[in-house]
């Protein structure tokens, strides 16, 4: 039945900040981009995996979390800072499981990454 | 649509951006910045213009949470503002035929016409028939009509001199093929539901 694929969906107040945010910022590359129907897709770290933004009026960030896996969240949250990116708090671990920091883009959507953490 | 119904929604089209907003709106995905862009309007005044529209019950505004995806329109037109749309593209393409335009920006005038195609032809008659102007902006309208020559301005000679207005006999037969189209629109009011 299913195929390969995800894509997450927000509404954004400007593509081009989005784009920006997730390019510049996050590291990740732009797929596609339609300038007259302002909408953007961009690919992840996944395969087959996109984030798309269309521009709205109004915008309600979303509560849930996209959530990215890291090879080294420390190493990542370091680096991500320095190109600008603002995190919610530290980086919180939970034991035998995962660390997990959170961060806001332009909009206030939550996203998270994670490093599993192997016994 | 009778004449009277035909006056109300003419004149909820006049003004700068009404026409084009309807016009526009579906090509536009419904979506707000997508119709920002094309119209070349500011964010703030197409925001205005379309809070107007919503409470004047033209268009509906879909909350973020009524939308299931980024992509679906923001704004959708209600039974009623389809019958404007209607009357819109009837207007617009009337406006190139009768090589005068923009009309529509102004307000009153497309009622006035409509008045004077159903043969009310003295101002207490049209102004009665339109029920709201004051009687300034109809002599204000009606001067330019006669400027632009749509509109012939003759006096009688009754028991008293009146001042009578006719539509030119040049636009006769045009106001006779929009006023058909006109007619045969279905004029769905405010509150009709789907």
């Amino acid at each position: 039945m299913y195929k390969s694929g995800l894509t997450i969906w927000y509404n954004v107040k400007n593509m081009d900040e989005s784009v920006k945010y997730f390019t510049e910022g996050l590291g990740f590359s732009l797929d596609f981009k339609d300038e007259k129907q302002r909408i953007a897709i961009v690919t992840t770290n996944t395969k087959d995996c996109c984030i798309g933004f269309a521009e709205a009026e109004t915008v309600a960030p979303v509560t849930s979390s996209a959530v990215f896996e890291v090879e080294d969240i420390e190493k990542a949250y370091v680096e991500l800072k320095e190109r600008g990116i603002h995190f919610t708090g530290e980086i919180e671990t939970i034991p035998n499981l995962v660390k997990l920091v959170t961060f806001q883009d332009p909009d206030g959507n939550s996203f998270e990454l994670s490093q599993t953490i192997a016994d | 649509m009778h004449v009277k119904e035909a006056i109300q929604f003419t004149h909820q089209l006049s003004g700068r951006w009404v026409m084009p907003i309807l016009l526009h709106l579906h090509s536009s995905g419904g979506r707000f910045t997508p119709l920002q862009k094309k119209l070349e309007i500011s964010p703030s005044r197409l925001s205005d213009n379309m809070t107007k529209l919503v409470s004047a019950e033209v268009v509906q505004r879909l909350t973020p949470y009524d939308r299931r995806h980024p992509l679906l329109p923001e704004y959708k037109l209600t039974p009623y503002g389809n019958s404007l749309l209607e009357i819109a593209m009837v207007i617009q393409s009337a406006e190139k035929a009768i090589n005068h335009g923009p009309l529509h920006r102004k307000n009153w005038n497309w009622p006035i016409l409509l008045a004077l195609f159903h043969q009310y032809d003295r101002f207490q008659s049209i102004l009665e028939l339109l029920g709201k102007p004051s009687p300034r902006i109809l002599s204000t309208r009606l001067k330019e009509l006669c400027e632009m020559e749509l509109v012939k301005k003759e006096i009688k000679e009754e028991p008293k001199l009146v001042y009578t207005y006719k539509i030119n006999e040049t636009y006769r037969s045009s106001m006779a093929v929009i006023w058909k189209e006109i007619s045969e629109i279905e004029g769905n009011k405010p509150n009709t539901k789907d």
